[in-house]
């Protein structure tokens, strides 16, 4: 099992790399520069022009593309990934400070989503075609076909702005003696969270009706049955152990991309993680800054991935490590 | 004659859509008598399996349904039990093994585990003891390694040691009877002619009766003492198997008899009648095996034949004879 993650580990080198040349060369491909974006637009700053093609030469962009590559990366393999031309501070530092509350927010919304979405699809799957299935399932297709935005809008309308429940804005209340506690910190969770699982809550509901209904036709759940098992045990040792495996690989691919998911809902909660640091980056051509984020969204997904392979090979004894 | 262990009386069971009425089971009458073997015969779809799993009331819902009869097993009617009471019968004092040794084990539980949930429920056993006693039965069924079965998945074992756990698992409490659906019918002819023995020697040891529903009339009649014919959800006839093997009554048994030896040759099952089993969405008004039958006469046509006793004990449904 270790030798296999560790094979596994390795073999993700070369996709790294192949993402790696393709970002850096995109980013060369979008029009303008860096120190047009920051310093050109201000009209504070004398001899713009001259400032301009000054800091483009200490960022080393007049060398050939190649040989920026190859910078950058002799820098990553020393865990130096570049100083933001915009914030002028290193990027492992802004990362470091994006990152958690991005993966706080993704692992809070994943936990939101199995919570819900496995009880209930088994519940619709065990009593089908029933009032509790018919309604959930109404429910579940409304969810999964709005966007994830207009729920934050009206989650923000109702639970913030209406109601006043529940803060709609940043990690922490600002200027409070009890901020940054765990419920101050929880209490901003909810929403953002809540908005980023509702889709998915309904996808794995119906994943995990479809996947149920299927196995209680299976031959084993009648050789279950006519052992006189206890229908819990039918349920919970027989059916459910079965219909979770594809769940479970599922919820490994879709770590990476709840990661990337939330940017735009960061947008609306202002939420400062990695989709807010991505967009702003992007907007203004702040290179190192992009590689980074972009590096890390593909390395979120390729760890989901694995992470996926590994949780199905721990549930189904068929699959073999090779 | 001993009170038998188990007696079906006028049992129906149908699939019961909005559009369709399915008689897979059309009023079956037969009797088991304790420790003795009760083959069941019949070409495909003529309501074998759909029999044996009414009796142990597992016919697939929401449209299967048993809609009427009795199935009285130790003196109680099975069908008025709560399914509470009925799953302490079921895998306890009545067990059952299919046909799909590959699809029928859990594949992502043990071996082991999976006989023992028996022990466990039936005989409240702890999990170590069920898990002690698992090792016994598998030996008991011809493993010799099973000490490492118990802990194996059902992947890793061949169609006929899976078999071969499924009896383990049926018989883990000792039954008064055993079910077995086509046991052998997935299974190489060598593996099947041991499947078959290790069934007759438990038979002979724990005084099991076994109600074995097979296309193969050769099974029949190495395996049963008596004998039901089915034909679009009826019995057509019922003896003992000396009597149906000697002197066949029902035109379609006689038919069947004269297939055995294509059985024999390349196993293709039973090809000689001619025509095909009616569907049982759409059954014939009179007798059911009348359009395939070479003596059929007018009247066979308009009226269903009665299941009569011609000798005692054997059943005929068959107004000609
Ligand atoms: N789920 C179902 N819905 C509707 N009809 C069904 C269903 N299952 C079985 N039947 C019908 O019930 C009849 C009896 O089927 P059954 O499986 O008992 O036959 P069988 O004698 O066991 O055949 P085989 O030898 O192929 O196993 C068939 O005509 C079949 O079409
Ligand atoms: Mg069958």
């Amino acid at each position: 099992m270790t030798s296999y993650v560790i094979r596994r580990l390795l073999g993700l080198i070369p996709t790294l790399f192949i993402i790696t040349v393709i970002v850096f060369s995109l980013m060369h491909l979008m029009p303008g520069n860096a120190f047009q974006a920051l310093i050109g637009l201000n009209p504070h700053i004398k001899d713009a022009a001259k400032v301009i093609a000054q800091r483009t030469a200490n960022a080393g962009l007049n060398l050939s593309w190649p040989q920026q590559y190859v910078n950058w990366i002799v820098n990553l393999l020393h865990g130096n990934l570049g100083t933001s031309f915009e914030f002028q501070e290193p990027v492992t530092t802004l990362i470091g400070i994006a990152l958690p509350n991005t993966v706080t927010l993704a692992l809070t919304a994943e936990l939101i989503i199995l919570i819900i979405g496995i009880p209930v699809g088994v519940f619709q799957a065990n009593r089908v075609n029933k009032g509790f299935d018919i309604s959930t399932s109404l429910v579940a297709v409304f969810l999964y076909s709005v966007p994830g935005f207009v729920f934050a809008l009206f989650l923000i309308f109702l639970f913030s702005f209406t109601l006043n429940w529940l803060p709609s804005m940043g990690t922490v209340t600002a200027a409070v003696p009890w901020s940054g506690d765990l419920g101050d910190r929880i209490q901003h969770l909810i929403l953002p969270a809540t908005t980023l699982a509702l889709p998915s809550v309904a996808y794995y509901t119906r994943l995990m009706r479809a996947n149920t209904l299927q196995v209680f036709f299976q031959d084993y759940v009648r050789t279950a049955r006519a052992k006189g098992l206890r229908s819990t045990r039918v349920l919970f040792r027989h059916v459910l152990r079965n219909a979770i495996i594809p769940i479970t690989t599922q919820f490994g691919f879709d770590i990476g991309g709840l990661v990337g998911g939330a940017v735009i809902l960061e947008q609306i909660f202002t939420w400062p993680g990695m989709g807010e640091l991505t967009i702003n980056a992007n907007l203004n051509r702040d290179y190192p800054v992009i590689l980074a984020t972009t590096l890390i969204f593909a390395v979120m997904v390729l760890l989901g991935n694995l992470f996926a392979d590994i949780l199905l090979a721990s549930m189904d004894p068929r699959v073999r490590y090779n | 004659m001993a009170e038998p262990l188990l007696k079906v009386r006028n049992l129906k069971t149908y699939f019961i859509s909005k559009h369709s009425q399915v008689k897979a089971v059309d009023g079956v009458d037969f009797e088991v008598q304790p420790g003795k073997v009760l083959g069941i015969v019949g070409e495909s779809g003529s309501g074998k399996s759909m029999t044996s799993l009414s009796l142990m009331r597992l016919v697939p819902g929401p449209q299967g349904r048993i809609v009427e009869g009795e199935v009285t097993f130790e003196g109680t009617d099975l069908l008025k039990l709560t399914e509470r009471q009925m799953s302490d019968v079921r895998g306890n004092r009545m067990g059952m093994i299919f046909q799909e040794p590959m699809t029928a084990l859990n594949p992502v539980l043990k071996v082991g585990e999976q006989i023992g949930e028996v022990l466990i429920r039936h005989r409240k056993l702890s999990k170590a003891e069920a898990k002690k006693q698992s090792i016994g039965l598998l030996r008991s069924v011809g493993f010799p390694r099973a000490e490492q079965i118990v802990d194996e998945y059902p992947h890793q074992l061949s169609g006929g040691m899976r078999q071969r756990a499924m009896i383990a698992m049926a018989m883990a409490c000792q039954p008064k009877l055993l079910i077995a659906d086509e046991p052998t019918t997935a299974l190489d002819v060598t593996i099947q002619a041991q499947v078959l023995d290790l069934m007759k020697s438990l038979k002979n040891k724990n005084g099991t009766a076994i109600i074995l529903i097979t296309h193969d009339l050769g099974v029949i009649a190495e395996m049963a003492d008596d004998v039901v014919v089915m034909y679009g959800g009826q019995v057509v006839e019922s003896a003992t198997a000396d009597a149906v093997f000697d002197d066949p009554l029902h035109p379609y048994t006689k038919a069947l008899m004269e297939s055995i030896p294509v059985i024999d040759q390349d196993r293709d099952r039973l090809a000689s009648i001619p025509g095909t089993v009616p569907s049982a969405a759409n059954f014939p008004s009179g007798c059911r095996f009348a359009p395939r039958c070479t003596l059929a006469q007018e009247s066979c046509h308009q009226k269903m034949p009665e299941l009569r006793e011609l000798k005692p004990g054997h059943y005929v449904r068959c107004d000609l004879v």
